[in-house]
């Protein structure tokens, strides 16, 4: 009894505790001031990881300060892990609010149809129009509204090693589907050690890749019917392509099945890869003495872009960034002047000649005319986004894909799981 | 502790602390190892034991710019108050909790209890929500503030733990020699809680060391990082991890983790060996 | 034979000292923790997303998340999984870290000088470090201890530790234990220090055996301390995250991996339904206390007589 009474003792004083707190903190400001803001200000910039070279934040500061007097911009550093936690809250946040900031393509339709960002449909022309990369405007509207714009791209393509090509009688890049695959089997077959070695180096869990093989085949991940969003890993299509994957996973690839892609540099420069599809900056992973191979499997590298069954580049996984405006951010005309900045040609002109694909069509040739320039750029030519279902993000928060190409590796009958993976997604593709 | 161990019974014992040293050891080995290895020495197919050959490539990298130093600086802050004012509160109230019977004594404990078993995936946002309406996010004092309560029920409950051990018939004693009560409390139970304290200092230290959720939303400018925040700039994506960056600033975190439980070792075997209570 | 009777409390007085004494903690706790708390509570009973976190009003739908939450079954798969491997990680860490902290005091001091840095350095070890560290270990490709299994003669090549869902809750329990290990026997060890002396060896003196002094004087002593840690173990294992997030993404299913925590995280910041996330946070809390209540409700009893 006496118990009885102590828990209820505790249940009233925790009500207590909570009542009282919730007096006086719940501050949701109502900032819906539709003026441009401030004539002057400090500009909060964030850009996550290393992709944005010095020299080009170095411009845009000067630049942005020199044409806005008495205005500053500062650029304040993030990192791609926990990216969305910090984008959760300090988006929400009227105070500590960034002005501008980059967010990951296939993170922003998430955010954009969730309101975090403001609407920049009114100056897209000036920004570029139809010069701006399609598939990134596309993916940041909604009903008709642009609330992000491209920042940069960046697809994967082939790294492959010639050396072992010609001794497996391989006398010229695939330039098809099938030969693709073959090739790849091949491959494996001729370098029967180490026994984890792979002739196309395909982990279980990297459904980024294995989606290629879905939409080459006419398949897609999921699609709409109205409104109203659908898992589409059921069609003949796509379970074509899922058998494709399951062929390459048994055949021709040695990585763990239930691994993930990251650190594709270290099996490549142990000797146990023939081809893997990567980001173009693993070049220069695996030429860095400290980080890599440059005088071993590092020599033998070349490169293509993954072909498709017709012939043409195969639509892959379109990676890369967006640039949006916090909307409550206080000083929307000089975030505006800070965006226009960082698509305007010179900047751009800048991130090109680091090797990453500008968002302008027209200065792609700025890449260079090597071969991995060329592979880059080939690439990019068919690449493909995640479907823009307002609930894709729950589909990726809960790895329904990984799940499903994992099992997939470990020799799943490829109808039952894209039926599982179906039902799953159902649940969660319309938020 | 001088109480004589038979000698079989030593033996074992310290065969099985020697096993125990090496599995807790071996990670921390492997971490320390990696540290002084280039990136490709790090994930071989054949591992690298010993770091013969190795270099310092990994800290000077962490020392290339300023970063560091201001990181220690704001995790000093944040961890110093954190344990100081999480042991304050803490004892006080264990203090009250098990040497005073008052009404609510047994709904303080049991609310403590239920707070310390929420949940807090989910509870960071809230608390992002409650420091900005104090206009206290990229604060030092934000930061502790969190800190503290989230360790302050379980240091208090572990406390009362230990100030409960101390039998009170001790205090009694001394007040019969003719101390008062409270100098009896400080002069008998007090020295007997300085392991109790360290212990539960230790864990103050370490939580809010290296704590990481609350962190990343709540210090997102630059020169408010603290050091788990700032090893993850080791971990891009994008350009891949630079793996040997993260065990040296590892490393370096770890040490001064090391040096706190040095400085306050001493008085873990103080015990009732100290000669205050004999009588 | 005498045992101590820890804790016995003088008599109520009526004075306002202690609650005094309670004043600076319950202030942190209000402040800190008063309103997230609520808004937790209040959350579970919205329809509560992404959109709403940014200024969209959010509805009011009652009940409709635990309806949601309670029906599907696989929170009870992922309940029931989750108590399992609390259980199993709480009795193996006490296990260890009492025995640990027993047989420290037996051990020669440079021994236990040696084990006590060696427990402190690995608690030391920030936690992306461990992670890292530990799944380098149990890497199917690179791990060392499948290297060092295939070279004692084992088939353990390319082995993969998280492919199976047991296999994968063996390697997240032994790097659980080995991060609580050293709290347990931390804090166990430092309430031994606490046990009088003069008793153990009157015991000794009558004749006890070493068995029956541990149980008579030496555990009897230290139960506050040792209940506390163990309530704590199993609250703190019933929320383990990072080690399975962690682990998920290097390998393994995560539909049959997923764990309470996770589960949690994966609804909230991983699919923005905060609402829900509440529900299920909510929900653990409650499990938590059915499940702890005749042990505290023991412990609190064993108190007041």
């Amino acid at each position: 009894m006496r118990i009885k009474k102590t828990i209820a003792g505790a249940a009233l004083a925790t009500l207590a505790l909570t009542a009282l707190a919730a007096c006086g903190s719940d501050s949701d400001s109502d900032d819906t001031s539709s003026s441009d803001g401030p004539k002057t200000a400090d500009i909060r910039v964030w850009l996550n990881g290393t992709d944005t070279p010095q020299d080009a934040r170095d411009w845009l500061k000067t630049t942005f300060e020199k044409e806005n007097p008495g205005s500053t911009l500062t650029i304040e550093q993030q990192e791609w892990d926990g990216l969305v936690e910090k984008l959760t809250t300090s988006l929400s946040s009227a105070s500590e609010t960034p002005d501008v900031v980059e967010i990951g393509n296939t993170q922003a339709p998430t955010f954009t149809s969730a309101g975090a960002f403001s609407d920049q449909t009114g100056q897209l022309d000036d920004l570029g129009g139809d010069d701006l990369l399609q598939g990134f405007v596309e993916g940041a509207t909604i009903d008709g509204k642009t609330y992000a714009v491209p920042y940069y791209a960046g697809s994967k393509y082939i790294f492959y090693r010639k050396d072992l090509f010609k001794a497996a009688g391989i006398t010229a890049v695939p330039t098809s589907m099938d030969e693709f695959i073959e090739d790849a089997i091949k491959l494996k077959k001729a370098n029967p050690k180490p026994a984890n070695f792979s002739g196309f180096w395909f982990p279980g869990q990297d459904w980024r890749n294995g989606a290629a093989f879905i939409w080459d085949q006419g398949g897609d991940l999921a699609t709409a019917d109205g409104d109203e969003w659908s898992g589409a890993l059921e069609s003949d299509e796509s379970i074509a392509g899922l058998e494709t994957a399951q062929k390459l996973f048994t055949e021709a690839s040695g990585a763990a099945k239930d691994g993930n892609e990251a650190d594709s540099w270290t099996p490549f420069c142990a000797g146990e890869i023939g081809m893997v599809s990567a980001p173009g900056w693993i070049k220069g992973l695996i030429l860095d003495p400290k980080t890599g191979c440059p005088d071993t499997y590092g020599k033998e590298i070349g490169v293509f872009a993954l072909p498709g069954s017709d012939g043409k580049p195969a639509p892959v996984l379109l990676g890369g960034s967006d640039i949006a405006i916090a909307a409550k951010s206080k000083n929307q005309g000089l975030a505006q002047k800070a965006v226009a900045l960082m698509l305007s040609k010179d900047y751009q002109t800048i991130m090109a000649k680091a090797g990453l694909t500008p968002a302008l069509n027209s200065l792609a040739p700025l890449l260079g005319d090597d071969e991995f320039a060329q592979a880059t750029i080939a690439a990019a030519s068919n690449a493909k986004l995640t479907p823009a279902a307002p609930g894709w993000a729950n589909v990726e928060g809960s790895r329904v894909l990984e799940d499903l190409f994992s099992a997939l590796a470990q020799g799943g009958d490829p109808a039952d799981l894209a039926k599982k993976a179906d039902d799953q997604m159902n649940s969660q593709l319309n938020g | 502790m001088s109480r004589p161990t038979r000698r079989p019974v030593r033996i074992t014992a310290n065969v099985i602390g020697v096993i125990a040293f090496l599995v807790a050891v071996f990670p921390v080995y492997w971490m320390v190892n990696s540290s002084f290895l280039d990136r490709n020495e790090i994930r071989n197919p054949v591992p690298t034991w010993v770091p013969f050959g190795g270099s310092l490539h990994n800290y000077r990298t962490v020392f290339e710019t300023d970063q560091f130093v201001n990181a220690l600086k704001i995790s000093v802050m944040v961890t110093g108050l954190t344990v100081v004012f999480a042991l304050g509160f803490a004892f006080v109230a264990a203090v009250a909790v098990s040497r005073f019977r008052f009404r609510g004594r047994m709904s303080f404990i049991v609310t403590l209890l239920i707070i310390q078993m929420i949940p807090v995936e989910g509870l960071f946002i809230s608390q992002y929500k409650m420091l900005e309406a104090m206009d206290l996010l990229n604060t030092v004092v934000g930061l502790t503030l969190v800190y503290v309560a989230g360790v302050l029920p379980f240091t208090i409950w572990t406390l009362r733990g230990f100030v409960a051990g101390v039998p009170y018939e001790l205090e009694e004693a001394a007040m019969i020699d003719g101390c008062s009560r409270t100098q009896a409390f400080f002069k008998i139970t007090f020295p007997l809680l300085a392991p109790g304290l360290v212990a539960t200092g230790v864990f103050g230290f370490i939580q809010a060391w290296n704590e990481f959720t609350l962190a990343l939303v709540v210090m997102t400018r630059e020169d408010q990082r603290t050091l788990p925040l700032w090893l993850t700039t080791f971990a891009d994506v994008n350009r891949g991890t630079d793996w040997g960056g993260i065990m040296a600033g590892s490393t370096l975190i770890a040490i001064p983790v090391v040096v706190f439980f040095l400085l306050v070792q001493g008085r873990m075997v103080s015990g009732l060996t100290s000669g205050a209570v004999k009588g | 034979m005498t045992t101590v009777e820890g804790g016995k409390a003088p008599r109520a007085r009526r004075t306002p000292l202690p609650y005094a004494l309670l004043v600076p903690a319950t202030i942190a706790l209000v402040v800190a923790l008063g309103y997230p708390l609520v808004r937790q509570v209040v959350l579970s009973f919205q329809d509560f997303g992404l959109a709403q976190q940014f200024g969209r009003p959010p509805a009011w739908i009652g009940l409709q998340n635990y309806r949601d939450l309670l029906t599907d079954p696989y929170l009870w798969t992922v309940t029931l999984r989750t108590l399992l491997f609390c259980l199993v990680n709480a009795a193996a860490t006490m296990l260890v870290g009492v025995g640990l902290a027993l047989l420290m005091q037996h051990m020669s001091k440079p021994i236990r000088i040696l084990v006590q840095s060696g427990l402190l350095l690995a608690w030391a070890m920030p936690v992306v470090a461990a992670m890292t560290v530990w799944e380098w270990l149990f890497d199917t490709q690179y791990g060392v201890i499948n290297y060092l299994l295939t070279e004692i003669g084992l088939d353990f090549e390319g082995h993969s530790w998280l492919l199976q869902p047991l296999s994968f809750f063996f390697v997240a329990t032994v790097i659980v234990v080995w991060m609580s290990v050293p709290f347990v026997a931390f804090t166990v060890y430092a309430a031994l220090t606490q046990v009088s002396e003069d008793m153990v060896e009157a015991a000794e003196i009558d004749g006890a055996s070493g068995w029956q002094r541990l149980r008579h004087i030496v555990l009897p002593s230290i139960r506050p301390v040792l209940l506390v840690v163990a309530l704590l173990q199993v609250i703190w294992d019933l929320r383990v995250f990072t080690q399975i997030y962690i682990l998920q993404k290097a390998g393994g299913s995560t539909h049959d991996t997923n764990l309470l925590g996770t589960y949690i995280y994966r609804l909230g910041i991983g699919s923005g339904k905060f609402g829900m996330a509440a529900a299920v946070a909510m929900f653990m809390l409650v499990l938590t206390v059915v499940l702890t209540a005749p042990y505290v409700r023991a412990m609190l009893k064993q108190e007041e007589n």
